[in-house]
């Protein structure tokens, strides 16, 4: 019979928005709009990766992609100041291509995971997809989220690594920042030679 | 594990600690202070609190007397051993004296940002942690850390279009070769599962060199040549030898010349003892697979060396040339593979690094009247009948640069000759005939340079403005430390067959 899951209404809501966006990014005219788009796309993708319990690939999505990649992307567009284009309307020859593209890329992706995973047998409908009914409490008690496991190696076995990363970072803000910053000028002390020509004697004394 | 015995476990790493404490009591002093209301510039005090803060740092280094034992710390990814302690000790007073020689330099270039000196002192911790690093990770972290501080100091001078195409292009090559490096190692801890140089010398170290591995199917070796293959390319990039040196002349000319002594000078160490500790302490097993390699690439590295640097006009890319001949001999030594190879590579990258400190710092001692202040790139006419103006630096001058040349009654006669003694031991007959060869031909243009300061035939000669104590301190020591190395060189060897002798055996 079909049980309905409420994880399992979130993880198609955030595909069914990542979608959507993706095609919003390649429809939208503007190219801010487009990289908004793509931002929204890489936050649920690592919504739904956070879904599946791979947290730490999605922190890194968070991070590498949207906190730097799309956020650069996003300073160069708006720095560039591109005006609306008039997009031409060939969607179709592109979709020809891309339908054909998507199509083997799809092919490949299936082959390859028909060949290295095997479906779990516990799970009779494709469309409810729940994995195991059965729980083992004491592997809840003792669980450790895989964020929390690379943090108590980082935090032990790595910790001076870590703080070596801690110092490249401050390194490239002290380095971006000191070779971008023009310094500060306190009002230059020269002579300016256009006042100093200008100046004659009917104008430079004056008589009260 | 007990809290308080973690920290007394990894005591040894206790001066790196108080260093990078010192760097960011450091950044924070000079952050609230340069934004003061008037804005200061604090570049001098800040020199002198980092050169307080280095003499504190081979304080706390002298009395670590945990060195002998070489234990391994912080989940055996430091190593505290001998070769360690004596490259810290070295880097650590170089960097001093650099300090010291660039101090005029940065005032009178205007560099007034006090960040410059935060950059140095970071790109420091960045030797300090490669040379004791025990792990591939902590390696690559620490050359990243040298390195990007490197790239920032190369294009610090900010109006120079020179310094700032410098930075761009050493950026650009540099970070190519630290991809490098990256998949090399991926390709090792793929194969091995292991990222810790003990752990590799465990597993490499007994076996029986010249043995075909390839029937061998447990084991492919073929896909850790070639991941060795990568690490060494990519080190060897960082050194600057022949095949790989076409960026070093542009940087080196192009950078301000107070950063150019630290990457002529003093990053050569660090890299090398990493490349000693992964090649001669991990891989050595392997020796047939990666020897020809570097000895080729040395043989190159000195011809191409000798034969370029006798068109130079310009005394930096001169130096800088000298400089990748004196690494392809350090790695004619390496390659040999033996006690002896690792000895004399420290032994001759001390008077090395001795002699380049000695150069260097006559390059940014004479600064002449006629020109523009600021120019700095010194043509060698602009040292024409130097014995003139100023006869003690001149000799200073010559005595250092016979001593480069290896001549006899200088140290660098026996270092040089040490190392063809070296490679003629493990029979590499025709890699010291080319290196002897190549060295005649260096020669030359040493003894141009010489005859410029004495018998140049110019009308009229060159005025320099008056010399501050601190430069002709150095020089002088310097100059008396050949001396003193030529009479008595059993401290150079002494200390550098103990670490030749311990390297092997942890």
């Amino acid at each position: 019979m079909y049980q309905f899951y409420f994880e399992n209404l979130i993880s198609f809501i955030f595909a069914g928005l990542l979608l959507l966006s993706a095609l919003f990014m390649i429809t939208s005219k503007s190219s801010v709009h487009s990289v908004l788009f793509l931002v929204l796309s890489f936050v649920c993708s690592s919504i739904l990766l956070f879904l599946i319990e791979c947290e730490f690939v999605s922190f890194l999505f968070l991070i590498i992609y949207v906190g730097a990649i799309a956020i650069f992307f996003l300073f160069v567009v708006m720095m560039l100041d591109v005006k609306i284009s008039e997009a031409p309307n060939d969607y179709i020859q592109f979709f020809v291509f891309g339908f054909i593209f998507t199509f083997f890329f799809i092919l490949l992706i299936m082959l390859v995971s028909s060949d290295t995973f095997t479906l779990n047998s516990y799970i009779k409908n494709v469309i409810h997809m729940d994995i195991n009914y059965y729980s083992n409490w004491y592997y809840k008690i003792d669980y450790l989220s895989e964020v929390k496991s690379l943090g108590q190696v980082i935090y032990t076995f790595y910790v001076l690594q870590f703080l070596i990363a801690g110092f490249i970072l401050l390194l490239a803000v002290i380095g971006s920042t000191s070779l971008t910053s023009t310094g500060v000028y306190i009002g230059s002390k020269n002579q300016t030679p256009f006042k100093q020509i200008s100046r004659n004697l009917k104008n430079a004394i004056n008589v009260f | 594990m007990n809290n308080s015995l973690m920290i007394l476990k990894n005591i040894g790493l206790i001066s790196e600690m108080f260093f990078g404490m010192s760097l960011i009591y450091l950044i924070l002093f000079g952050s609230v202070l340069s934004t003061h209301k008037k804005y200061p510039i604090i570049q001098k005090t800040i020199l002198n609190l980092s050169i307080l803060v280095l003499f504190l740092y081979i304080l706390l280094n002298l009395n670590n007397n945990l060195s002998v034992t070489g234990n391994l710390l912080f989940n055996f990814t430091i190593i505290d051993d001998y070769l360690s302690f004596f490259s810290k000790i070295l880097i650590t007073s170089f960097c001093l004296i650099c300090l010291l020689v660039i101090k005029k330099y940065i005032k009178d270039q205007k560099v007034n940002q006090f960040e410059y000196l935060i950059i140095i002192m970071i790109s420091i911790l960045g030797f300090f942690l490669l040379c004791s690093s025990n792990d591939l990770i902590t390696a690559y972290l620490a050359i990243e850390l040298q390195s990007l501080a490197f790239y920032i100091m190369a294009a610090f001078k900010k109006d120079s279009f020179f310094s700032v195409e410098a930075g761009l292009k050493y950026f650009i090559l540099g970070s190519f070769s630290s991809a490098l490096l990256l998949f090399g190692f991926s390709l090792i801890y793929g194969l091995t599962g292991t990222l810790n140089l003990t752990d590799l010398k465990d597993l490499f170290f007994f076996l029986y060199p010249g043995i075909d591995f390839t029937t061998d199917t447990s084991f492919n070796t073929e896909l850790l040549q070639i991941a060795l293959f990568f690490i060494l390319t990519s080190l060897l990039f960082k050194l600057s030898v022949a095949p790989l040196h076409i960026w070093s002349p542009d940087v080196y000319e192009n950078s301000p010349t107070s950063s150019t002594i630290f990457f002529a000078v003093i990053s050569k160490l660090s890299i090398l003892v990493f490349i000693s500790r992964i090649f001669q302490f991990s891989f050595h097993g392997l020796i047939y697979n990666w020897r020809y390699f570097v000895l080729l690439v040395a043989v190159l590295s000195v011809i191409v060396g000798s034969f370029t640097a006798i068109s130079q006009k310009k005394l930096k890319s001169l130096l800088t040339y000298s400089s990748i001949s004196h690494i392809g001999y350090i790695l004619i030594s390496f390659s040999a593979g033996t006690f002896e190879g690792i000895q004399n590579l420290l032994a001759y990258l001390f008077i090395y690094m001795l002699a380049g400190l000695c150069v260097w710092s006559i390059f940014l001692v004479l600064r002449l009247k006629k020109f523009y202040l600021k120019k700095q790139n010194k043509d060698l006419t602009d040292m024409s009948l130097l014995i003139k103006m100023n006869s003690a630096l001149a000799i200073c001058f010559t005595i250092v640069l016979f001593s480069i040349a290896g001549f006899p009654p200088l140290v660098g006669f026996f270092t040089k000759m040490n190392i063809f003694l070296t490679s003629m031991e493990s029979s590499m007959y025709f890699a010291a005939i080319a290196a002897i060869l190549a060295s005649v031909v260096s020669t030359f243009y040493y003894i141009r340079v010489i005859k410029i300061l004495y018998f140049e035939e110019v009308i009229v000669g060159n005025l320099y403005y008056p010399l501050s104590y601190i430069e002709p301190f150095i020089v002088t020591s310097t100059f008396f430390c050949f001396m003193f190395f030529f009479i008595d060189p059993t401290y150079l060897y002494i200390i550098s067959y103990k670490i030749g002798l311990l390297f092997y055996f942890f």
